[in-house]
């Protein structure tokens, strides 16, 4: 029996990839990352942000001196507000990763003088 | 005939047809119909529910005991009937709102029922996105006044299962509004739409199973709004799709926040106090906040119901 649901679940799971729901949320939008930290933080306000030129994430400034990370996730977005978060930069790409498990790092392509901007900030 | 029928198990007779309906989903959605799929969010949306499945197999016998040792002690004999039947249907699904409304105001029993919302799509696979947590929250607890009532076990089941049946179909966004006086009685796809939504708006509403009437009456009701479409989720979607993490996210941070806890009402909030509290996101909080940013009054329960049709 076990055997026979792990087949289906295998086949639906094919299924749903061979007919194309396998996009990748690329966000290469500013206002497209403004708009998820809006959504997902109540009362964000953001006054500034910076996008990754690959399209691994964006960083939010709020106005009132929070900053979100915004990383695709699928198809889908997610959105964290950094607290104490693991930052470190390389040149133009800066890594970032909240304090929370199983939450990956992203490496944000910014710019030297963006990266460089950006880490301070956090 | 009603002993009969109360021997079926009516969720492995429906599985196939679980199957079916999602396959025609899925086409119905390629072709342009309304929805969305992301096949690594249905992946984790199946695996969970196999094993939600594998784990009610493992400690169904324990949870039968205790559902037999209640009966055993009961007040009434309620015999089997088609009016014994109707009645535990209609007062089961009573105890799934409570159920669902405490699922959702306990941390407790969020941990286990979180996994179910942690989908950030809304279509027929995240009807299967269960808990392998269930038996280990004690949510079955809120199915025993009807054994200690009266109602066999087998009756209680039965109804359990048909009631789990129903709120399969509703998990989808092919189906826009139902008549008019469906949606004023049922559970319904727009219905529960809302109830997945992490909008403000929507946060805590709708927790019916079959019939929505519970909602109306408890003042819990949100209609959905074309305004206002559901954002799927939860307050912090995960980060990943790995079932693991899905299945005990909530459960490691309510460890977490036991273990930093400096007293014993610290932590009680922590495991018993409404999800977010520590961290000042309730779906209280959030909407108060959201009231006062928008300027929104707060809904009195007569104009809940008066909201724009969403189609």
């Amino acid at each position: 029996m076990l055997v026979f649901s792990l087949i289906g679940v295998a086949l639906l799971i094919g299924l749903a990839r061979l007919l194309g729901f396998a996009r990748r949320g690329g966000l290469v939008d500013a206002g497209l990352a403004e708009r998820l930290a809006v959504d997902a933080l109540p009362g964000f306000r953001p006054c500034d942000v910076a996008v990754s030129r690959d399209g691994a994430g964006a960083l939010v400034a709020g106005r009132d001196g929070r900053v979100a990370l915004v990383r695709p996730l699928g198809d889908r977005f997610v959105v964290r507000p950094l607290a104490h978060p693991l930052v470190a930069r390389a040149g133009a790409v800066l890594r970032v990763r909240p304090d929370e498990m199983m939450f990956p790092e992203t490496a944000l392509d910014l710019g030297e003088g963006a990266a460089s901007l950006w880490a301070a900030r956090l | 005939m009603i002993d009969q029928l109360v021997t079926i198990d009516p969720v492995a007779i429906a599985i196939p047809a679980f199957v079916a309906l999602i396959i025609i989903e899925l086409l119905a959605v390629r072709l342009g119909w309304h929805g969305d799929y992301d096949w690594r969010d249905t992946g984790t949306s199946l695996v969970m529910g196999l094993g939600s499945t594998i784990a009610g197999a493992v400690v169904g016998g324990a949870v039968a005991g205790i559902a037999i040792f209640v009966w055993q002690h009961r007040l009434f004999d309620v015999p089997l009937t088609w009016w014994s039947l109707a009645l535990c249907f209609v007062l089961d699904d009573l105890g799934y709102y409570v159920f669902h409304r405490s699922a959702h105001r306990v941390r407790w029993f969020w941990a286990s029922h979180v996994i179910h919302h942690s989908s950030q799509h809304y279509n027929l696979s995240t009807a299967l996105r269960q808990t392998w947590t269930g038996a280990f929250s004690l949510g079955f607890i809120f199915r025993l006044p009807l054994l200690l009532i009266g109602f066999p076990p087998a009756l209680v089941i039965f109804c359990g299962g048909v009631n789990l049946i129903y709120q399969f179909w509703i998990h989808t966004e092919l189906v826009g509004r139902m008549p008019r006086w469906f949606e004023a009685v049922m559970n319904t796809p727009s219905h529960h739409r809302a109830h997945h939504g992490t909008n403000p708006r929507y946060l805590d509403r709708n927790f019916a199973g079959v019939f929505i009437i519970w909602d109306r009456m408890f003042g819990t009701f949100e209609a959905e709004r074309a305004d206002d479409p559901p954002r799927y989720g939860i307050i912090r979607n995960l980060a990943t799709f790995n079932p693991l993490w899905v299945a005990v996210h909530e459960w490691l941070g309510i460890a977490r926040d036991l273990a930093g806890a400096r007293s014993l009402k610290a932590a009680w909030a922590a495991i018993a106090a409404p999800p977010g509290t520590l961290s000042g996101e309730t779906a209280d909080m959030l909407r108060a906040s959201w009231q006062a940013d928008a300027g929104v009054a707060a809904p009195t329960r007569n104009q809940a119901g008066a909201a724009v049709p969403a189609e």
